[in-house]
Order: C-alpha cells, then sequence, then structure tokens
C-alpha cells in the first residue's frame, strides 16, 4: 500500500517540466526563503523523497508549509495534481517515520 | 571541496541564513526543464551586491565553479550546475531601485520577474517591453543572460535592445564589482561590453543590477485574429501589412494542427479553418476605427476566415483572442503526453527549438519541418513570431528509449541545417546553452566564419580565466 504510494508520487511527480508556471500564483513562494516554498519545489522534493532521498529540514518545511490552496493545478501544463502529491507526501513521511520509530524502540527495548 | 566546508566557509561570509546544503534543496537547483540533472554542492541567495562578490572571491581562491540562476527556465540548459559547483539563486535580489521617467531608465535587481517589473512600470504608463512567453516567471536577469526576446520582439527587438549599463561581479580574487555601459540612452564608452554580456549566460560576469530602457505603454492596441487555409495567403496578408508603413505590435503564427491541440486544451470550441494569424498594432484612440476596418479587407482580401477583431488590448483579452496562442506551450506538452500515454515507464523530454529565419522565407521554413515531421517521425507542433522571423517548432520524445533519443537527436541537427540553409540562425531567444554548442559551430563554419568561435573562446578567457563561471556552456 505505502509501495504504491510511493510509486503514485514518483510517476506524477515524474511530469514536472519545470516551467515554474505554478509559482506564479502559489501565495506562499514569496514569504519563503527559496523555491522550496512553491509548488515546483514541493513537486521536486517529493520526486527526491519518492525516489529514496531522505526527509531533510528543508524538504519538511517545503511539504508542510504548503496550503493546499491548488492554485497552481491551474496554471501547470502537465495538469500535475501538485496538493494531493503533496498530501501524498506527508502521508508517507508519517508511515514512514513510524517505522523508524518502531525500529528505534525494538532496538531500544 | 567536501559540500560542507563550502557551505560553512560561505555561512561565515555572508550569514548562514543565505546558503544551504541541504541535499533535497539543493535537487530543485540541480535540475532544468530540459530534463538534465546537475551537481549543485550549495545554493547561496544573496541579498546584496557585496554577497555576491564575496562568493565570487571565495569560488576564485578555491576553485570551485559557480552557476547563476533566476527561475530555471532556461530552454538551452544554460543554469543547470552541469559540472559540481555553487549555484547562485538571485531571487531575493528583486527589488525595482529607481524608476526615471525623464532618463527612461528604471534600475532593477537580477532577480525580480518581468511581469511584476512591468506591473511596477504599467502604474506609471510604462513598460518594459521584452515579453518571453515565460515572463510571468522569468526574471530579468535570467532573460538579460539569455537574450530573451519574445512576441513583441518584431517591434521591440529582444533584451540586446533594451539594456544601457550593468553592474556586474567578475570572475578574479576580489570578485570585483564593476559598471559597464551607461545610465544614459547614448553611450560610447569603447568596446560596448554591455551587449556583450547580455546574452552570455552568465559565462562572463554575475549581473548584479541593470539599468533597462523603459517606453510608454502604447495608447490602445487593435487586435486581429484570423486563420487561413493556405500557408501561402497568411504569409502574402504578413508583406501586406508589413508594406503598408504598419509595424505590428505582435504578429504571431500557429500552425493549424498545433492551433488546434492548443484551442482543444483549453476546451475551447473555435473552428479553426486554417493557420492562425494573430495581429495586434499600437494606434491612437483615434484612428482605431480606421485601423480595425483596414485590417479586416486586408485579412478577407487574402483569404482569412474566422475573423474576428478586438478595439483594444483589453477588449481581446476579455473575448479570450490570446488564448490559444497562449496555450502554444499547453498545447505541446499535451500533445507529447498524448503520444506517449499507452507508453509505459516513458519519461517525455520537450524539445522547443528556436530558429530564425528571414520572414521572407518563413514558408521554406514551414515546409521543410513538414518534410523533417516525416523523415523523422515525430509530430511536430509549430508557432512562432512571424513579424521576425522565429519560429518555435517542438517535438516530445522518450529520454529512456535510446533509439528515439537518436532519432531526434538527428531531427534537431536536420533542424539546424534548414535554418543555416535559409540564411537563418540556430537561436534567436532561447540562447546556446548546452544543447546548441555544436549548432552555433555549424552556423558559424557554415558563414566560413569559424574563427569567430576561437575570439569567443579567447573571451571567455579573459573574462573568468580559470573557467569558474558557468563552464561548459555556449563556447
Amino acid at each position: 500500500m505505502l509501495e504504491d504510494l510511493r510509486e503514485w508520487i514518483k510517476e506524477e511527480a515524474s511530469k514536472c517540466m519545470f516551467c515554474g508556471f505554478c509559482e506564479t500564483v502559489c501565495p506562499t513562494i514569496k514569504f519563503g526563503p527559496h523555491r522550496g516554498y512553491g509548488p515546483r519545489g514541493r513537486v521536486n522534493i517529493a520526486l527526491y523523497i519518492s525516489e529514496g532521498g531522505k526527509y531533510t529540514e528543508e524538504a519538511l518545511s517545503s511539504l508542510y508549509s504548503c496550503l493546499l490552496c491548488a492554485a497552481c493545478t491551474l496554471k501547470c501544463p502537465a495538469n500535475i495534481d501538485i496538493p494531493e502529491i503533496v498530501r501524498a507526501s506527508r502521508v508517507l513521511y508519517s508511515e514512514d517515520s513510524l517505522k523508524e520509530a518502531i525500529v528505534v524502540e525494538k532496538k531500544v527495548s | 571541496m567536501e559540500k560542507d566546508k563550502i557551505v560553512r566557509d560561505i555561512s561565515k561570509l555572508i550569514g548562514k541564513d543565505k546558503v544551504s546544503g541541504d541535499e533535497a534543496l539543493l535537487s530543485i537547483y540541480s535540475k532544468d526543464p530540459l530534463g538534465n540533472v546537475g551537481k549543485a554542492l550549495a545554493v547561496v541567495f544573496p541579498e546584496e551586491s557585496k554577497d555576491v562578490s564575496r562568493v565570487v572571491s571565495y569560488a576564485y581562491k578555491n576553485d570551485i565553479k559557480i552557476y547563476a540562476q533566476g527561475s530555471s527556465t532556461s530552454l538551452a540548459g544554460s543554469s543547470l550546475p552541469k559540472e559540481p559547483g555553487i549555484v547562485i539563486s538571485f531571487e531575493r535580489m528583486k527589488k525595482v531601485l529607481e524608476v526615471s521617467l525623464v532618463n527612461s531608465y528604471v534600475l532593477v535587481e537580477p532577480g525580480i520577474r518581468i511581469d511584476d517589473l512591468n506591473l511596477e512600470l504599467g502604474s506609471k504608463g510604462y513598460m518594459f517591453p521584452v515579453d518571453p512567453a515565460s515572463s510571468s516567471v522569468a526574471t530579468v536577469g535570467g532573460a538579460i543572460n539569455s537574450g530573451a526576446g519574445g512576441m513583441r520582439g518584431a517591434k521591440y527587438g529582444t533584451m540586446r535592445d533594451w539594456v544601457l549599463g550593468l553592474e556586474i561581479v567578475l570572475p578574479d580574487e576580489n570578485g570585483t564589482i564593476a559598471f559597464a555601459g551607461c545610465k544614459t540612452l547614448k553611450c560610447r564608452q569603447g568596446y560596448d561590453l554591455v551587449r556583450l554580456i547580455v546574452g552570455s549566460e552568465g559565462t562572463l560576469a554575475l549581473v548584479t543590477k541593470a539599468y533597462l530602457k523603459i517606453t510608454p505603454l502604447p495608447e490602445t492596441v487593435i487586435v486581429a485574429l484570423a486563420f487561413f487555409p493556405r500557408l501561402e495567403n497568411l504569409m502574402e496578408a504578413v508583406v501586406d501589412i508589413k508594406s503598408q508603413r504598419v509595424q505590428p505590435y505582435i504578429l504571431e503564427f500557429l500552425e493549424k494542427r498545433t492551433a488546434e491541440v492548443a484551442a482543444k486544451s483549453i476546451g475551447r470550441s473555435i473552428n479553426i479553418d486554417g493557420h492562425m494569424l494573430l495581429a495586434g498594432i499600437d494606434v491612437n484612440r483615434e484612428a482605431v476605427d480606421r485601423y480595425v476596418e483596414w485590417i479586416e479587407k486586408l485579412l478577407k482580401e487574402h483569404g482569412g476566415k474566422g475573423i474576428q477583431t478586438a478595439r483594444s488590448w483589453q477588449e481581446a483579452e476579455e473575448r479570450g483572442l490570446f488564448d490559444i496562442r497562449r496555450s502554444l506551450f499547453v498545447a505541446q506538452s499535451k500533445m507529447a503526453r498524448e503520444i506517449y500515454k499507452n507508453v509505459n515507464n516513458a519519461k517525455i523530454m520537450l524539445l522547443i527549438e528556436d530558429i530564425a529565419v528571414p520572414p521572407s522565407r518563413l514558408i521554406e521554413a514551414v515546409k521543410g519541418l513538414k518534410e523533417l515531421e516525416k523523415k523523422h517521425g515525430f509530430v511536430t507542433m509549430l508557432g512562432g513570431h512571424v513579424g521576425d522571423g522565429n519560429l518555435h517548432p517542438s517535438i516530445g520524445f522518450n529520454m529512456l528509449d535510446p533509439e528515439e533519443t537518436k532519432r531526434a537527436e538527428r531531427w534537431f541537427e536536420d533542424l539546424v541545417d534548414l535554418a543555416i540553409s535559409l540564411d537563418g540562425t540556430v537561436s534567436s531567444e532561447h540562447g546556446i546553452g548546452i544543447t546548441k554548442k555544436e549548432a552555433l559551430r555549424r552556423e558559424l563554419e557554415a558563414r566560413g566564419s569559424l574563427k569567430l568561435l576561437e575570439i569567443m573562446k579567447d573571451i571567455k578567457k579573459v573574462f573568468d580565466p580559470k573557467n569558474i563561471l558557468n563552464p561548459g556552456k555556449v563556447v
């Protein structure tokens, strides 16, 4: 199930053509310190994680600063479901963290 | 040098909130729209020229490569960190520092997006006229470095025509900050280094401020849209328009099938009766009726069908006359996705080219492109700026299929030959970057001017003796 989700994120995020049109309507990018706070950044960070990348501090800031307003989807020429990618990546993070916590707990005990 | 050390060193130089070595973040700054993936070791977010100077000086002393980025929308691979190095992203340097109507200039930082600049200028009745299709995203710095053009190119030219002066940081031991050019409209400052840096794709110096010429917004613009069953008739209409002492504000062309896909992609049920021509002419308000009647009559006489006219730019916007032309990129990407929808594991790459030929040879160019479509088996989407002969043929192919990738390369080589054979050029507004280096060589060779390539390489060495600025690009 989780692996299906990971695969879906990978497939959907791979459609990104890096045009950046989504950034022109994103309400958060203007207030963030860099492109990671815009839809193009989020999609590509989600892709990075789905391909085995780490949940770094910036990755989490990027994914959790999204308001899920979906304005970006109106501008995306590849019709990527960006809010769904963000939601799915958050689910993945919760599940992966949970698994990690269980492993740590087992080691401790 | 080790990545963490670079980040630590730069943090000390300009502050820790202006540099990051976060791997996830670096993955964003290592990509480009062509699907290329490079290697950013650190990304720096300067907030003033001194920050840039300090980082450049540090990179020079430590032999680290530097890649300037605006919004990374280059279609030639210009901003990709091809070899490991530092990306300097200008996104925080985006202020309009001065608008002077009396001096006809605006002073800006390089990270401002072109549309944002025009919002500011528009409130004063002025504009910056260079309008690449990506102007909502593209930054002024990126446009300077790529030598961008746009729809209004036939009337207003490209970035080369609108930059008065540049503050630059040179790749030397001190990260020297210098000012090339003038604030005045007329300027004879020895060799013209401003126009050398415009279009140099971040290989010679880093632009940290720019004085740009501005121009008043037209009083009004009338707009006409028409479809021509025969390309010859469309071109005759264009020649007729240009022969009557009219220099159109925009003159755009979309090949029939591309127009159909574009219309469909935005849900417009318009009858596409042929190749599309979209003309805009800036006129005085008192002359609107006369020009609307004139252009309607002219388009009809040349066999134009489905003619629609608008008496102002605003009316044209409201009635959606620009919608099909503006959907060219959407159409290009949709067409490519449609073709590969049943192919598992396809990674689609879109090649959007920017050849230009003298407008009098556009018919031959379009016919040549049709032949290339048959020869290589790629569905070609085609639109362009008919006023200046700049065409944007595009194909989509599966990067994961080696045979198809080879075929796409051959299509591109033939496209280059076509442009050269029609007295044209291989790049009119996107730049050379990585993708067109060989094409540039062939163009110069065909003109018996290979010596110029050597001069260009020498110029690069003079500016950047250690080859740290955007290496491997242009020459």
